[in-house]
């Protein structure tokens, strides 16, 4: 009992100097800023045209709370442990009583932390313009929201994975690949060519076993078309979303157990 | 204090590559309350060693047993050992206290007794006014003394500083030499690697000589300075307004020096010839 509330508090502590330094980066504020600025031009160029300019805020808000998301997810993720191991200042952390377990929790909570809030800055932001546009909010909207944070978290940790087992620029590249695919496989299984062929099915069914399938936490046309998402179908995407984080932080955290780090 | 028994590590650069010891064989202990030296040539292995005695990295062959004075398992023992790495790298955007506390929490410091240790060693490093500013306006020095203070800041029976003074000035040098020196006065066992003989000669009663992986010695520097020592005096004294230096053997030296006296020249120094542990190790790698 007492070590597990050790544990707990170590992983905090990580997790409240890593949001800490992320913050003082400053780098929200400058998302804030460009995010306010491409929905003031969006707002601008549409109010003079025949459009319906909520619904276009609301679209561009929406890409780029997800982009800007999975963009800081990759950016940050990739040094998020690997660049401790380089630059030692892991050494100085784990040779006090932590374990590495902690650590890599505690960071890569931290960096969570930095992704939700810059979710909420970006849709409050969204939001506030929407809705002074004469939107109205629908409960999709904040689904929708919910999921881009689930899926920055699944980018994140697939770029933490990568990068404890590859060098920073192949796991970026490998991430994007991921996050390419991820959101073209359904497109791809629904294609009649690869229907077709039984080889060409059964790697994509493997595939889509193994990776991520990030079309499913995409609810942008359900919103255009006001459509419904059924709550059974919100539960199964969610717990999805959170078996595969799980599986992900599993895998992240055997390999770095075992990792020398030098 | 600390064992290290028979540890081999070999490091494969890269696939095509033969094997390479780093570390062969090296056995030795780390006794308890002293200040210890770890020197060696650049590549010798030192960090290597450092690194697996803090669990970063395995070894190919051989252990490390830690006495049950620093604690039952890791944990304890972990909590008990402060290590400064080489070259260590700081988070540039948090502040000189950010950083304190966060590794002082990580080893279970209270906020009070965290903040009073601080002051006291701030204000002896003389960078009392920069621990509220982020950690990129910091200099080299100012650095290298905040990472000796998050190093001793819980209290640690066993110290481990891998080039504590790399990259100092002589007065930066001389601080931490001299903490070095309380530190261990306080009962802490420190064990200090350089690769510049003076420094270690300086504060250390006993040394631990690695060299391409391998031990060439292991004991008290006193013991091998005797052993070393060579039979001669140096006498320096004036003539004819010159200053003369002169090696005399012991046995000559009475004779040698009323010599000086009749010819009513003036003796400035007599004094026993001592090596420098630099020669001396040098004499053991050339036998
Ligand atoms: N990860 C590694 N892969 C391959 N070789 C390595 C690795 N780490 C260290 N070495 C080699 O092991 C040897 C010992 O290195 P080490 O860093 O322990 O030396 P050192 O005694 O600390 O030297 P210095 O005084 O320069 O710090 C060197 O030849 C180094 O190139
Ligand atoms: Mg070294």
């Amino acid at each position: 009992m007492n070590d597990i509330n050790d544990f707990c508090y170590k992983c905090y502590v990580v997790f409240k100097y890593t949001f800490f330094e992320i913050i003082k980066s400053k780098v929200l504020m400058n998302v804030f800023l460009l995010g306010l600025g491409l929905l003031l031009i969006c707002y601008i160029a549409y109010s003079f045209t025949y459009g319906v300019p909520e619904r276009v805020v609301l679209d561009v808000g929406l890409g780029m709370l997800s982009l800007s998301s999975v963009g800081m997810a990759i950016f940050f993720g990739v040094g998020l442990i690997s660049k401790e191991i380089e630059n030692r200042t892991i050494y100085m952390i784990l040779s006090r009583p932590i374990s590495r377990k902690a650590f890599l929790l505690g960071r890569i909570m931290g960096m969570v932390g930095v992704l939700i809030l810059n979710i909420l800055i970006l849709s409050v932001l969204t939001l506030v313009l929407y809705v002074f546009l004469g939107g109205s909010i629908q409960s999709l909207i904040l689904i929708s929201i919910f999921f881009s944070i689930i899926e920055a978290i699944i980018v994140l940790l697939i770029v933490v994975f990568f990068s404890l087992i590859t060098n920073p620029t192949l796991s970026v590249i490998y991430t994007v690949v991921v996050y390419i695919i991820g959101h073209s496989i359904s497109d791809t299984m629904i294609n009649g060519f690869a229907k077709k062929s039984v080889i060409i099915s059964s790697i994509l069914n493997v595939y889509s076993v193994i990776f991520p399938n990030f079309n499913k936490l995409n609810l942008k046309d359900l919103i255009l078309y006001k459509q419904y998402l059924p709550f059974t179908t919100f539960c199964g995407i969610t717990t999805y979303g959170l078996v595969y984080m799980l599986f992900l932080i599993f895998i992240t955290s055997i390999i770095f157990e075992r990792k020398n780090l030098d | 204090m600390i064992n290290f028994i028979e540890i081999s590590k070999k490091f494969k650069t890269d696939f095509w590559t033969q094997y390479f010891w780093a570390l062969e064989n090296v056995s030795f202990e780390i006794a308890e309350g002293h200040i210890i030296g770890f020197l060696g040539a650049n590549g010798a292995g030192k960090t290597t060693l450092i690194k697996i005695l803090m669990g970063l990295i395995k070894t190919s062959s051989g252990r490390v047993e830690f006495s049950t004075k620093l604690g039952k398992n890791q944990k304890e023992v972990f909590s008990n050992m402060g290590l400064l790495p080489e070259r260590p790298y700081f988070y540039p955007h948090l502040t000189g206290n950010e950083f304190i506390y966060y590794l002082g929490s990580l080893n279970n410091v209270s906020k009070i007794d965290l903040k009073q240790r601080i002051n006291y060693w701030a204000e002896r490093f003389k960078i009392t006014h920069a621990l509220e500013r982020k950690l990129k306006t910091y200099s080299k020095g100012m650095l290298q003394r905040l990472g000796f203070i998050s190093t001793i800041i819980h209290n640690p029976k066993m110290v481990i500083l891998d080039e504590p003074l790399s990259g100092l000035d002589p007065i930066g040098r001389k601080e931490i030499k001299d903490s070095i020196v309380e530190i261990n006065k306080e009962g802490r066992t420190v064990f200090f690697s350089s690769h510049i003989v003076p420094d270690v000669e300086e504060i250390c009663k006993r040394v631990v000589f690695l060299e391409k992986g391998t031990l060439l010695y292991d004991g008290q520097i006193d013991h091998l300075i005797e052993k070393n020592m060579k039979p001669n005096y140096q006498i320096k004294y004036y003539a004819n307004d010159e200053i003369i230096t002169q090696e005399i053997p012991i046995v000559e030296k009475e004779e040698f020096l009323k010599k000086i006296i009749n010819n009513n020249q003036k003796i400035i120094s007599v004094e026993k010839l001592r090596p420098s542990l630099e020669e001396i190790l040098y004499n053991i790698k050339t036998k």
